[in-house]
């Protein structure tokens, strides 16, 4: 018999607090589908992902009816497409793109991820033409998303492929000019990358995955702020161990949800099932807000001193409760703060409480990185290099995963507003400090060496 | 050997259970199942006993209620049906809890709704304290939903008669509750 106390907090979860599986992802690897023939390759990827994954938003829908839990976003991954389809060009690369786009609109998915490279060491003939392939495949698809990992902490960071980031980050937004640049949406630049990342935009499926699996988001900012306030309305005096044992609690329920679903669509689709990625991933909708925890925890706003520490407990509560929650957790597991996509965070850039580096200072204690930052249009390929480099670094010496999704909105300045739509929300561009100040470092390259891994101060 | 349902009735206090039990226990009768429960100030417990060899139904009435009447005791006995097994169907089982202002024939409009598409209670907590308070006028159904039954088509359904009787309605799978609650 289930006691009252548990039905109605679960009951409230979901209501009242958002507690949904942010996103189910069908990994597929394309390793198989490998040709020398471009329409041959095409055929292959698009059979295979409508076999594996025509299904996907059908079953998904089922099992969140029978749980009584939404499943928010269905989406495929793939094998990082510059390993896949090496042999081929740019502009081949980029029919490669369309060839997935069409794949995911006909599966009834709003995203698929996987057109990407692993650079950290150096790059393939197949590495570069997806990179110079990035502007135009982001710009005519809808649905792709990209992703380069140009550094390691097993191998440094590739200051080439830095730069190269730098100038494809700039034209790809000059290519999506009307839209605010939004191409730079679907890119995310990473140090260290999990091989398992169910969220967009960041999502692949890496070299040692199986054939097809299914990785789970589970997110619930909105269920965790309210497990504050509920703790801290009954008793003032809680103080932050408390607090941190309450998150923790919290994120072991969020967890316990996303590992149920999502083996129930794997048995379903007859596929393994991957890990559970907790994650706090906001949406741009109310009570949906990672932000808010700061508010909830007495911070007039995020990006007010003191929130550097108040994210490093929230991401240190929300990792060990979900440790303990399930025996297979990977991707990124951690708080996000993309900025554009939260509207508390949105707001706080907005009144000026969120600078760059205070970003890059949270940045060094959670997951991701520099999330849907819009920038000014004018800041430089070079600078926007030297930002992305200053992000690889904290993740490479702090030996986590780290990446920047830049936006430097064509034709806007500091202070006004970039507008996306969806899911990716809308931002105030923030002011980026001594653009062009960092030319010559940019344009020395080679390689940042992998770092010491003893003397750790 | 027959097996026997006594229920009992009465305004709880200490010792009602050992009341009945040391009567049963007298009578050489074995309590097989027991289960009571409270609402607001009153018992309620059932017993699934065996009687021993050469005692009738009606020696054991007598001798319950002989103990147990003049506690105030209600007492009420019937033999059991077809050995207590009974026909297994394919179910899952699935948790209906609502939450809204008290009125009259919220009970009668759920479960008529179950009893139509054949769902069987297991489990069944209401309390209507009235007041604009929805924690305080709650019903929590534990539920057996044959497999059979079309999902989308129940919920809809529930939804829609919660919705004609002003209350906040979900239906979850129990495993969503045994997941997060248990460890």
């Amino acid at each position: 018999m289930l006691t009252d106390r548990e039905v109605i907090s679960t009951f409230e979860m979901l209501r009242n607090e958002h507690l949904d599986v942010r996103t189910v992802t069908l990994g597929i690897s394309l390793f198989d589908c490998a040709s020398d023939d471009l329409q041959r390759f095409k055929l292959k990827v698009y059979d295979k992902i409508n076999r594996l994954a025509g299904s996907l938003v059908g079953t998904c829908d089922e099992v969140a009816v029978k749980y009584g839990i939404p499943i928010v976003n269905k989406r495929v991954s793939v094998s990082p497409v510059a390993v896949a389809a090496c042999p081929f060009s740019a502009s081949e690369m980029v029919e490669i793109a369309e060839t997935l786009d069409h794949a995911a609109r006909e599966i009834g998915i709003d995203f698929i991820g996987g057109f990407g490279a692993l650079v950290e060491k150096g790059m393939t003939t197949g590495d570069r033409a997806l990179i110079e392939a990035i502007p135009e495949a982001l710009a005519s698809t809808d649905r792709v998303c990209a992703t380069v990992n140009v550094a390691s902490t097993h191998a440094g960071i590739n200051m080439d492929a830095v730069a190269l980031m730098g100038r494809t980050i700039k034209r790809a937004a000059e290519l999506t000019a009307s839209s605010d640049g939004i191409a730079c949406a679907k890119l995310c630049v990473f140090a260290n990358i999990p091989q398992d990342v169910p969220f967009m935009a960041g999502a692949y499926l890496g070299v040692g995955e199986p054939d097809a699996v299914i990785n789970v988001g589970v997110s619930g900012p909105g269920v965790v702020k309210k497990a504050i306030d509920r703790a801290r309305d009954g008793n003032p005096g809680l103080d932050l161990g408390q607090l941190s044992e309450i998150i923790k609690r919290t994120s072991y329920k969020v967890t316990r949800v996303g590992e149920i679903i999502g083996r129930q669509v794997a048995a379903k689709l007859g596929v393994t099932f991957g890990v559970v990625d907790l994650s706090l991933a906001p949406t741009p909708n109310v009570g949906d807000s990672v932000g808010e925890i700061f508010q909830s925890l007495g911070l007039k706003s995020i990006g007010v001193p003191g929130s550097t520490a108040v994210l490093a407990m929230l991401n240190d509560a929300v990792k060990k409760g979900g440790a303990f929650a399930s025996s297979y957790v990977g991707g990124l597991s951690g708080a996000f703060i993309p900025v554009s996509e939260d509207l508390n965070i949105a707001e706080a850039a907005r009144q000026g409480h969120l600078s760059l580096e205070k970003l890059e200072a949270l940045t060094s204690v959670c997951s991701v990185g520099l999330d849907m930052v819009a920038l000014p249009g004018e800041a430089s390929a070079a600078t926007l290099a030297a930002i992305i480099a200053d992000e690889m670094a904290i993740g490479v010496i702090n030996k986590k995963t780290t990446a920047t999704r830049l936006i430097p909105v064509p034709g806007k300045k500091a202070g006004e507003k970039a507008f996306f739509g969806g899911l990716l929300g809308e931002a105030t561009i923030i002011g980026v400090p001594e653009n062009g100040g960092s030319e010559g470092f940019i344009a020395i390259g080679g390689r940042i060496p992998a770092p010491i891994q003893s003397l750790v101060n | 050997m027959k097996k026997y349902i006594i229920t009992v009735l009465g305004h709880d206090r200490p010792g009602i259970v050992a009341a009945v039990s040391k009567a049963l226990y007298d009578s050489r009768c074995n309590i097989e199942d027991v289960s009571q429960t409270i609402l607001q100030t009153e018992f309620a417990g059932i017993f699934i006993t065996t009687m021993p060899p050469g005692m009738n139904e009606e020696e054991l009435r007598k001798a319950l209620e002989q103990r147990l009447l003049p506690e105030g005791l209600s007492v009420f006995l019937k033999e059991m049906e077809g050995g207590g097994v009974q026909a297994p169907v394919e179910t899952e089982p699935f948790v209906i809890t609502t939450m809204g202002p008290d009125r009259l024939g919220l009970v009668a409009g759920i479960t008529a709704l179950l009893s139509a598409y054949r769902i069987n209670i297991t489990n069944l907590q209401a309390a209507f304290r009235g007041g604009d308070d929805p924690r305080r006028n709650v019903m929590i159904y534990e539920v057996d939903i044959p497999g059979k039954t079309d999902q989308a088509a129940f919920r809809a359904a529930l939804v829609k008669r919660a919705g004609e009787l002003g209350l906040d309605v979900s239906l979850q799978h129990r495993d969503i509750f045994e997941q997060i609650h248990r460890v």
